[in-house]
């Protein structure tokens, strides 16, 4: 049911935690499932620094936390808006339908990013 | 005497998974004296608790504090030593630890969501569905007896909320039925819409009426506030659950509740049964004819006094509920939950069955209050108030 990537980030996350120097927050969450991500972020000159992340919800969703934390620290946020759409699907591997609502969960991450770049 | 220890042992070694053997015997372990239910516990429950010590290294740890190793725990005597998780531990970001098992073999996640808006998310391998599953219909089966029928569910259906624990468990009734009908469509009900169905029916099946208490109230109300009298049929059954408490914080009144259904429905007041789980356990607690809730035979329920959580209290005295399933494998399934209920004094019921009769009273102070009830009746009266706020 979980592909490699999702089951890698899941049972070892590596971006999860607080973050007490965070100069941004973005907040993706669903009243209905409930599925919530917490993403805190330290921004330096357009560059993100780090990023940590508490999130709830099924395992794909807090895996998909994990793995956008993991490819936005160390880029410039022009970088990471200037990222394609396929590749932007591509980075959640081959996801079942029950999984699908996280690519939403993926693509709000990237859109409340350009939002905070702005 | 070790004879039930023996004959489950003897099972497992031919390859026959005893947990699974005595679900599919429920009918006749509900019969056992309460020293043979016991054995059989403390077997199966002793079993589970050596498999999640040496496949969880989380649980291991939480064992290691509290010098609780498989050796302590034999038999039922042994069984409050087991370590407890609390149930608020699914609702961690880091709910992961709790696995038995890698993730690649989780088949299937289940959710609930209270007020709070944060959900518990129980996960479970193929195993512990295929026994969750068995242990569910066991109990439908037993209690109920149903094989035909019609039945109307006041409640979302699956394929709006797949994941919702309560329509899961409740949604496995259809199979029983010849027909269904679910009346809660994109957050909306309308009792009338339930009186046609009910109606459309009569004469051609049996009917029976499967929701939240808070749905089915609604639907009594209706009727009442209108004076419609249905007559419904002999065997009718009202079938609750997912607590009583309204979001509001009122709690439905059973016993006028069930006079209600009697009056309105034309039903008998003991063929309105409510049901107790959650959704971190493989389990229904249901109500026979007598109003008991039976706690299924394989499940241990062991109360706890509130001050010293270590300690149990007496059977009849109220307590905070800690479950112990020995049919959870993705997860450890000894939960301390936070409901305050107490235990039926006597373990035998006029009904025929024995065993342990739960009866709920109320979250522990200070716990969350909220269920797939709860949390389906606020976003349906979120979107009953965007309705009322956008109509011209």
């Amino acid at each position: 049911m979980y592909n490699p990537t999702i089951v890698a980030h899941f049972s070892n996350p590596k971006h999860s935690g607080e973050l007490p120097n965070a100069n941004q927050e973005l907040k993706i969450g669903n009243s209905v499932c409930g599925d919530t991500v917490f993403l805190k972020l330290r921004i330096v000159q357009e560059k993100v620094e780090d990023a940590k992340f508490t999130a709830y919800g099924c395992a794909t969703s807090l895996a998909t936390a994990d793995i956008f934390a993991h490819y936005i620290i160390g880029k410039q946020l022009s970088e990471i808006i200037a990222t394609p759409i396929d590749r932007r699907e591509a980075m959640l591997g081959e996801l079942e339908p029950p999984q699908m609502h996280c690519l939403h969960i993926l693509h709000e991450l990237f859109t409340q990013l350009e939002q905070v770049a702005v | 005497m070790k004879e039930v220890r023996t004959v489950l042992e003897s099972l497992n070694n031919v390859g026959i998974d005893p947990v699974k053997a005595v679900i599919g015997s429920v009918s006749d372990v509900f019969q056992w004296e309460e020293q043979k239910v016991n054995e059989m516990k403390g077997y199966l429950l002793s079993e589970n608790f050596r498999y999640h010590y040496e496949h969880n290294a989380y649980y291991r740890m939480l064992c290691d504090d509290n010098n609780i190793t498989p050796a302590d725990i034999q038999d039922f005597k042994d069984l409050h030593k087991i370590p407890l998780i609390p149930v608020t531990s699914f609702k961690r970001p880091d709910s992961h630890l709790l696995l038995s098992t890698s993730l690649t073999n989780i088949e299937f996640e289940m959710r609930s969501t209270g007020t709070s808006g944060i959900p518990s998310i129980s996960r479970r391998d193929r195993e512990t569905v295929d026994r969750s599953i068995f242990s569910l219909y066991a109990m439908y089966r037993d209690i109920f007896m149903f094989s035909r029928g019609a039945a109307l569910f006041l409640f979302p259906s699956p394929e709006e909320m797949p994941e919702m624990g309560m329509v899961k468990a409740l949604n496995m009734l259809s199979g029983l039925f010849d027909a269904t009908k679910c009346l809660v469509k994109r957050a909306s009900f309308k009792p009338k819409e339930a009186i046609e169905v009910l109606e459309r029916w009569e004469n051609m099946h049996t009917r029976h009426i499967i929701g939240p208490p808070f749905l089915v109230y609604k639907l009594v109300k209706y009727l009442k506030t209108n004076d419609i009298r249905l007559k419904l049929d002999k065997k009718t059954m009202v079938i609750n659950l997912g607590g009583w408490k309204k979001f509001s914080g009122m709690e439905i009144p059973r016993s006028q509740f069930n006079e209600d259904c009697a009056e309105y429905l034309g039903i008998p007041k003991e063929n309105v049964r409510d049901m107790y789980g959650l959704v971190e356990a493989n389990l229904l607690a249901i109500e026979c004819d007598k109003q008991s809730k039976h706690v299924p035979p394989w499940v241990h329920f062991s109360l706890r006094d509130p001050k010293d959580l270590s300690k149990e209290v007496p059977q009849g005295r109220r307590g905070v509920l800690a479950i112990m399933d020995p049919t959870s494998l993705s997860y450890p399934g000894f939960i301390l939950t936070e409901d305050l209920v107490y235990l039926e004094k006597e373990n035998t019921c006029e009904c025929g069955r024995n065993g342990q009769k739960v009866v709920y009273i109320t979250r522990v102070p200070g716990a969350e209050i909220g269920c797939c009830a709860i949390n389906l009746e606020k976003h349906m009266d979120e979107i009953e108030a965007q309705k009322t706020t956008v109509a011209p």
